[in-house]
């Protein structure tokens, strides 16, 4: 039988159609987190949330996930995600929009945001906004939809049980990152 | 034209009508398929390399539309893939739900790709524990059909001597990652097997199909054709000898009964304009998936036939029955905490499996009988959805979100429903779908014996985490029966006329040309994927067909 596929060029080119977010009218930095070349972002005008929570949205994103030695929520665009996914989704709108009101114009501490009903609502949607950005899977080194020529094996070959990888790892996950910003 | 009769009508091209259709059309029959929705083009409707923020909703789905979606392959990235249209109900208690794939190669487009072969185990089941009857085969006679089976779509693995699944012929396995070295050490601590996973993906170019370049995401379909479905490896040969016609977008309503106890062919809807049509043929074969060829049988009413051609043992629909997919146990590898990242999914994470490995001495050595099979799942996701259960936001939250990412382990369970009176399928009384084809009306509820194996999972795959050094964080509900897409049974076969659909061949008992080539005649469904079986017994069946139409 005829070999049926594409060759490996021609996959190297699918594999090149990425950063098309473009073509979504309204998307400037979620474009441009999406995009490999730098590129200045235009104001971006909200779908669903007033001007004023839009400004209070972008702040608690990027307390949420902050730019340190990588970029943070608001490089990624993640308040203009929340804005289009809310603007979309009915049944979390009145959730949004209460729970910003309850915090406009406090003095939002680390205590306030963990405690704010909908903190965790938040949490969610800035996660989500910001790891299906290429900043985002690029912070977090996503090694998917790449091409490999043969089945990639795990490469600790004389440490099958990876106990030596755990010297110096704290052993267990009782975490408690408290907000830290 | 239209009622030009071909030798064969053949509905469905997924796996069994793929095979049918191959074969057939090898043959020389002449071969006309119907199919109930288009045909994909994997540049277009293969959406496996993009990225999350190619999509719209970066994969989560228009929140509007993510309440019908059915089943978990049905998403953003098979958007206008999965079937919507054709309506099912379901019994008061059941929960069934049921993901069609109605393009042309069905469900084969999107396929899991685990491809382990029924043994005598699992043929002569019965014998060894009492339960219900043996398939009225033997692995001995079904050996060289998945042998073939095989060598045609190319399965990844290696010989493993387990009591529970016999050996095939492979092309070199998948490579373990480190989540499967260090699982495999907590595997061998509690007596669990641990192996690579028999997988249809092609890890060398294998019978003029290139190799799998390890994208992942195959669940979204693969637009290189480096795992078996029916579109890259069985149609175009098929249509290429010039005896196959595939008429799409076309549902199958009954099949026509001559006058002469014979079916005379098959009447559909042309779903782009309403209207009914027929078409004639020496033999049918109906292979549209179990519940759906079911439905199709039932419809077929006359006055010869009352409940639905074919059904004068009254089996058709019944004996349904499914595998239990849930998590059984979630967890972290600490060892792996804050190692770069490594490409963990590079086959949609089927790479390791956990073959059964209970009631092989004894059958009668657990609480429940027979048995199942668990895959291990984890690593570098897309998406870090474990984020949940880190406390806290800012900077320490981002960081350990990263440390975490190649941490996260989970298994899924396969555990088989065994065939009771209360499982089955019929047809709704009153509901029809938009085209005026009485609705498929689904009885189901996960039997004790399953729901025992459920709880012997948990716990196993609990202790195999912690044996591991993992951090063990809980288990998942079982997933509504349907989710597997493995179902079985509706059409058994078997040698009494008086207790089962087909004869030991797939062929009806009540109509001798009308043939059943999908996982309806399946006994029940074991603790392996159908998928492979499927085409094992539909190239059987339609070897058998060839020789019946040579005889006239």
């Amino acid at each position: 039988m005829a070999n049926q596929g594409p060759d490996r060029r021609a996959i190297l080119e699918m594999l090149s159609l990425a950063a098309i977010a473009g073509q979504f009218n309204g998307f400037s930095r979620w474009a441009y987190a999406a995009a490999p070349a730098e590129r200045a972002a235009p104001a971006y005008k909200p779908q669903f949330f007033t001007e004023q929570e839009y400004a209070l949205l972008d702040v608690l994103t990027e307390m949420i996930i902050p730019r340190d030695e990588t970029p943070g929520a608001r490089d990624a665009g993640v308040a203009e995600f929340i804005d289009f996914m809310v603007a979309h989704d009915p049944e979390i709108q009145q959730p949004f929009r209460d729970g910003l009101s309850s915090l406009q114009n406090r003095k939002i501490s680390t205590e306030v945001l963990l405690r704010a009903p909908v903190f965790k609502l938040l949490r969610r949607y800035t996660v989500m906004g910001y790891y299906t950005t290429r900043i985002g899977l690029e912070e977090l080194d996503f090694p998917g939809l790449k091409m490999y020529s043969k089945s990639p094996g795990c490469p600790h070959t004389n440490d099958r049980e990876h106990k030596q990888l755990m010297v110096g790892q704290t052993i267990g996950f009782s975490s408690s990152a408290k907000g830290s910003s | 034209m239209p009622n030009k009769p071909y030798d064969v009508i053949v509905i469905g091209t997924g796996a069994g009508g793929g095979m049918a259709i191959h074969t057939l059309c090898k043959a020389g029959a002449k071969v006309c398929a119907l199919n109930g929705s288009r045909r994909l083009d994997p540049r277009k409707d293969f959406r496996n390399h993009r990225m999350p923020y190619d999509m719209k909703f970066r994969g989560f789905g228009d929140p509007k539309e993510e309440k019908q979606r059915i089943g978990y392959m049905d998403n953003e990235y098979t958007e206008g893939i999965w079937e919507h249209d054709i309506v099912y109900t379901t019994a008061p208690g059941t929960k069934w739900t049921w993901p069609r794939c109605f393009a042309v190669g069905g469900k084969t487009n999107f396929w899991g790709r685990s491809s382990a072969r029924f043994g005598d185990i699992d043929f002569r089941a019965a014998d060894r524990d009492g339960y219900d009857v043996n398939w009225p085969v033997t692995y001995a006679e079904m050996a060289p059909y998945y042998s073939r089976v095989e060598r045609m779509i190319g399965v990844a693995s290696t010989v493993q001597n387990r009591p529970s699944n016999p050996d095939g012929e492979y092309l070199p396995p998948m490579n373990f990652r480190c989540l499967d070295w260090i699982l495999e050490t907590g595997a061998r601590k509690v007596g669990i097997p641990y192996l690579p996973d028999r997988i249809a993906q092609l890890t060398v170019p294998h019978a003029g199909h290139p190799g799998c370049h390890f994208c992942a995401n195959c669940t979204d379909g693969c637009d290189t054709g480096s795992f078996f479905s029916t579109p890259w490896f069985f149609l175009p040969e098929a249509e290429k000898s010039g005896n196959l016609e595939i008429r799409t977008n076309v549902l199958a309503k009954n099949i026509i009964a001559g006058n002469d106890g014979r079916a005379a062919g098959v009447a559909y809807v042309d779903r782009k304009t309403g209207q009914e049509m027929e078409v004639y043929g020496k033999a049918v074969v109906v292979a549209a998936s179990c519940v759906e060829s079911a439905r199709i049988l039932l419809n077929s009413k006359s006055r010869r036939w009352p409940t639905g051609i074919a059904n004068s043992s009254g089996q058709v629909g019944r004996n349904l029955c499914d595998h239990l997919y849930g998590t059984t146990a979630r967890g972290y590898l600490p060892q792996l905490r804050g190692q770069p990242s490594f490409p963990d999914n590079v086959s949609a994470s089927t790479i390791a499996w956990m073959p059964r490995w209970q009631n092989l001495d004894n059958p009668h050595k657990e609480q429940f009988i027979r048995g199942y099979s668990v895959y291990p799942d984890g690593g570098c996701s897309e998406f870090p959805g474990y984020f949940d259960e880190i406390d806290g936001f800012g900077r320490e939250f981002k960081r350990e979100i990263k440390r975490r990412y190649p941490t996260p382990v989970s298994f899924y369970s396969q555990a088989p429903s065994q065939r009771s009176d209360s499982n089955y399928v019929d047809i709704d009384p009153v509901v029809k779908d938009k085209y005026g084809i009485p609705a498929a009306r689904l009885h189901f509820e996960w039997d004790k014996n399953t729901l025992l194996m459920w709880e012997h999972a948990k716990h196993s795959c609990e202790e195999l985490l912690r044996a591991s050094g993992a951090e063990y964080t809980g288990h998942g509900n079982p997933d509504p029966p349907g989710t597997s897409l493995h179902e079985t049974g509706t059409c058994r076969m078997g040698n009494d006329p008086k207790k089962f659909v087909t004869n030991r061949f797939g062929q009806t008992h009540d109509v001798p040309n009308l043939y059943v080539c999908d996982a309806s005649v399946f006994l029940n469904c074991t603790d392996k994927t159908t998928t492979i079986s499927i085409l094992a017994f539909s190239l059987r069946t339609s070897e058998y067909l060839v020789e019946n139409l040579k005889r006239g």
